[in-house]
């Protein structure tokens, strides 16, 4: 009998020791797969572009302030000591700059002193070496991060980075005798105990850094006896398979240390720059003590939720290092000495929402999604955040004003509110400084911006004028008088905005006053096709047909290739692709993806430039003349837009640096009652006005093949001295009028005739 | 002093023979076509330019350093400063055409072509640089 129990229990116990062999192996292939394949999934993060500053540059001091603290910086009320730091006073911004890291350029940080003079930079200067600084370019704002499901931030340590009193202090906190055990520690297993009996509670735990692991990286947050057993295996196989320094350096970036708004801090590289703005290599013995303090419970010794609570906790790690001989006395006092401090953080919401939408449809034909959160990419774009603010803030109080000074555009239901949207480009490059796609994110994620398609109205009429350059010259006369068409057999009749005693007008002023009859007779002689040709050439993609209509902007298009086609103008009849794409670099700094301004030429620069200058005159004297009391008083081209109904309003400006498009409408088609002159014209002044540093305010430069004339404001012709306020007009050379004005020659004839169209000039030069 | 009507001959014809002197690709910097520095240029400009001006400097380094990308990075930050120099589209073309890009090196020498119009020495070295940009198209 009792050889048979022997025997039974035997092979009992074979059995068992052979399914725990089975079990550790498959244990030990699992710890394998997940350590040899990729330890962490890392959001990959996207920035705006760098931003420039140099002396003489104007700018916003809050915009400014405001990016500074985005960037990270934090705020003393003493000269910065350290990277990081700013001090604001009323005359100057001390900086101690971050480190620079792009695909293109890195710089290590240092002290500079930004002396402001009013909205101006009078002077950067080196702390350190007294040296002039001419150009200036501060890091790229972090403006957002592909997170998995996890939604981690993880800024990954090697070991060897790691300064020694952090080790130590992460020891002293959870496994003082982690260089000594082989993944169990029975020593501090049966003192847990003993702790927790003589307190009659769990007091203290017995699990080392390696099961911490294992339990972190493997299993369930669950209490149970066969978790607790599989932990204990699991340790075992790591510490049979790797040595202490990678179980430390792996456990040193997974553990959970905080929680930042939505998104968990692991690991002490991210926790570092969490609680204290620095690397890890840069704390002190106080700090090292805190973050390694955190690991019990993260969330409540946060110095954020509780200082006090979080000083006793550091003080307890620094007592443990103490009884460890890891600190001397001096130092253990140094340390409990030291004042608690963290840095302080903002959670702030998405910058950019449709700019970051537009972004990732581009991103995602490069790279995976589960790529974008997992492999900790770099990616950076074009975005200027500065503008992006004023964008931002210049659509919310333009809308809001129409609103207040027309209670009809008020709306209940948020997702039924007055939209509007915003573009900014510079013109040369194509760089997409901004995009506010809709009026807020949280309630309309449709981007306006790029894949709306609205009527432009008069904002297309530049491209009918163009088409009409290879025939005509500013200065040719249109009929302005009411005509009849027919489209597809039905009658259509155009109308101007409003009644004009104008009957015959030049093409210069037809622009210029947004003249419907002009442009519909112009466009009739141009012929549609070549129109149509013409917004083809300038990569509008929307289906426009040859309707007569089409001279009026009765065809939709999408606003951002609308402010593409725009740009030719500004950019002496070339065409940038629009970028908002600049760089991408793997988690080692290794460059991806690159994406340079690409350009293609579509117009000569003597037209580009003669549909400028009469845009100009859109500006100084037409539709768009409200600028000017707007406080816009520099060199601007642009065209407003009102589309049949009040339905949408628009203003497309450019300077020679800068281009903005704004659009205001309901998405359901309701009228705003308001032209783009009322509705979108203030927004862009409003923006313009908030953005000092973005404008040159110089003139528009006249290329080679034009030729500027002193022409008789009403035939048109070569002026003589009798010709009331002749006008200076650019033509394209060899297209230059050859008679002078006979109207108003000297002789009597042309007296009479002078006489009889007085009003008519008048009327011309309103 | 007397001229003789050897050295008036030569001296007439120097300019023209000094255009026609062949040029190695990236013989630009702005002391040897005896433009002056650029923070002395600009020093009476505003202050957009100035700082371009650098960038433009700093881009040019990096083409003689044989590193277009990193080039056309900061030759793209000086034109959003200052369009209106025609410096940078010449170095983004040159930087394009050592990437090997005839297209992208022909749209940015046209470029260049418009805004150094009045400057003859540059005006040189635009022509000199469409002949190469031919010559890779080639």
């Amino acid at each position: 009998m009792l050889k048979k129990i022997i025997k039974y229990a035997l092979l009992v116990s074979v059995l068992i020791i052979f399914s725990l062999t089975v079990y550790a192996w498959y244990l030990s292939s699992q710890v394998e797969k997940r350590f040899s394949a990729r330890r962490w999934h890392l959001p990959s993060t996207v920035y705006a572009d760098t931003t420039l500053l140099y002396p003489g540059q104007r700018f916003n001091p809050s915009i400014f302030t405001k990016k500074l603290l985005n960037l990270g910086y934090h705020r003393k009320s003493h000269l910065p000591s350290k990277k990081g730091e700013i001090q604001i006073t009323p005359t100057e911004i001390n900086i101690y700059l971050n480190d620079l890291k792009t695909p293109w350029r890195t710089r290590e940080g240092f002290p500079v002193q930004v002396l402001a003079g009013g909205n101006r930079i009078e002077a950067i200067t080196r702390i350190d070496t007294a040296d002039q600084v001419p150009i200036l370019e501060l890091e790229p704002e972090e403006i957002m991060q592909f997170f998995g499901e996890e939604r981690e931030r993880r800024h990954l340590i090697s070991i060897e980075k790691v300064p020694e009193r952090l080790i130590r202090a992460v020891l002293a906190a959870e496994d003082h005798r982690f260089f000594e055990h082989s993944g169990i520690d029975f020593r501090g297993i049966i003192r847990a105990l003993i702790t927790n009996l003589r307190h009659g509670a769990i007091r203290q735990g017995g699990s080392t850094l390696t099961q911490q692991l294992a339990k972190n990286y493997f299993l369930t947050p669950a209490r149970t006896f066969s978790r607790k057993f599989k932990e204990v295996l699991l340790a075992v196989v790591i510490e049979l398979k790797y040595d202490k320094n990678e179980i430390l350096e792996i456990y040193l970036n997974e553990i959970y240390l905080g929680q930042k708004g939505s998104v968990a801090i692991n690991g002490f590289g991210e926790a570092a720059y969490f609680y204290f703005g620095k690397p890890v290599k840069e704390l002190t013995l106080s700090e090292a003590a805190i973050l390694a303090g955190l690991i019990k419970a993260p969330n409540h010794y946060s110095p954020y939720v509780d200082p006090a609570r979080c000083r006793s906790r550091r003080d307890a790690v620094l007592q443990s290092m103490h009884r460890n001989e890891w600190l001397s006395e001096t130092e253990l006092q140094a340390g409990l000495n030291e004042p608690v401090r963290a840095v302080g953080f903002t959670v702030s919401g998405a910058k950019a929402p449709y700019f970051i939408d537009y972004l990732t449809e581009q991103l995602k034909r490069l790279y995976r999604p589960e790529d974008l959160s997992s492999l900790g990419l770099s990616v950076y774009t074009t975005l200027d955040t500065q503008l992006q603010l004023a964008a931002q803030r210049a659509l919310t109080k333009g809308l809001e004003r129409l609103e207040r000074t027309n209670p009809d555009l008020q709306r209940e239901a948020p997702e039924q509110k007055l939209q509007g949207a915003i573009v900014v480009m510079q013109p040369k490059t194509g760089h997409i400084l901004a995009m506010v796609g809709g009026r807020d994110y949280s309630v309309s994620q449709f981007n306006r911006i790029t894949q709306a398609r609205r009527q432009p109205g008069s904002a297309f009429k530049p491209f009918v004028y163009l088409s009409g350059l290879a025939k005509f010259t500013p200065t040719t006369l249109l009929s302005n008088d009411a005509k009849s068409y027919t489209v597809d057999g039905k009658l259509w009749e155009p109308r101007n905005f409003e009644p004009v005693t104008e009957y015959t007008v030049s093409l210069k002023n037809a622009l210029k006053k947004s003249y419907n009859l002009a442009t519909v007779d112009l466009a009739m002689k141009i012929g549609l096709e070549e129109i149509v040709d013409m917004a083809a050439r300038f990569n509008l993609s929307t289906p426009l047909k040859p309707y007569p209509s089409l001279a009026l902007g009765a065809f939709e298009v999408i606003p951002l290739e609308l402010a593409r086609a725009y740009c030719v103008f500004a950019a002496e009849g070339v065409q940038p692709f629009p970028l908002s794409l600049k760089g991408v670099l793997d988690e080692h700094d290794s460059i991806l993806e690159q994406k340079h301004l690409t350009i293609e030429r579509l117009i000569p620069p003597a037209e580009a430039f003669i549909m400028t200058a009469m845009l100009q005159s859109v500006v100084t004297e037409g539709t768009a003349r409200s600028l000017r009391w707007r406080g816009v008083s520099w060199p601007v081209a642009g065209k407003t837009g009102t589309t049949n109904d009040f339905r949408d309003a628009w203003f497309v400006g450019y300077t020679p640096d800068i281009l903005a498009l704004v659009w205001v409408g309901f998405d359901n088609g309701d009228t705003i009652a308001a032209t783009g002159a009322a509705a979108a014209l203030p927004i862009w002044a409003d923006l313009m006005n908030a953005i000092p540093q973005y404008r040159s305010e110089t003139e528009f430069k006249a290329p080679r093949g034009v030729a500027r004339i002193l022409v008789c404001p009403v035939t048109g012709l070569l002026s003589v001295a009798d010709c009331p306020a002749p006008t200076e007009v650019y033509f394209l050379e060899g297209r230059t009028p050859t008679g002078h004005c006979t109207l108003h020659a000297k002789d009597g004839i042309a007296g009479k005739i002078k006489e009889s169209l007085k009003g008519v000039s008048e009327e011309d030069d309103r | 002093m007397k001229t003789s009507p050897i050295q008036v001959v030569f001296l007439v014809l120097l300019p023209a023979l000094l255009i026609g002197c062949p040029q190695p690709i990236l013989q630009v910097t702005p002391s040897e076509i005896e433009e002056p520095a650029p923070a002395e240029k600009a020093a009476d400009e505003n202050p957009r330019v100035v700082a371009a001006l650098q960038l433009t400097d700093q881009g040019r380094r990096l083409l003689e350093d044989g590193q277009p990308d990193r080039a056309i990075r900061a030759l793209e930050q000086a034109v959003g400063l200052d369009p209106t120099n025609g410096q940078n589209y010449y170095y983004l073309s040159e930087a394009w055409l050592m990437k090997e890009s005839a297209a992208q090196a022909k749209e940015f020498n046209h470029l260049a072509e418009i805004h150094l119009k009045e400057d003859r020495a540059w005006m040189i070295r635009v022509a000199q640089q469409a002949d190469r940009i031919a010559e890779l198209e080639k």
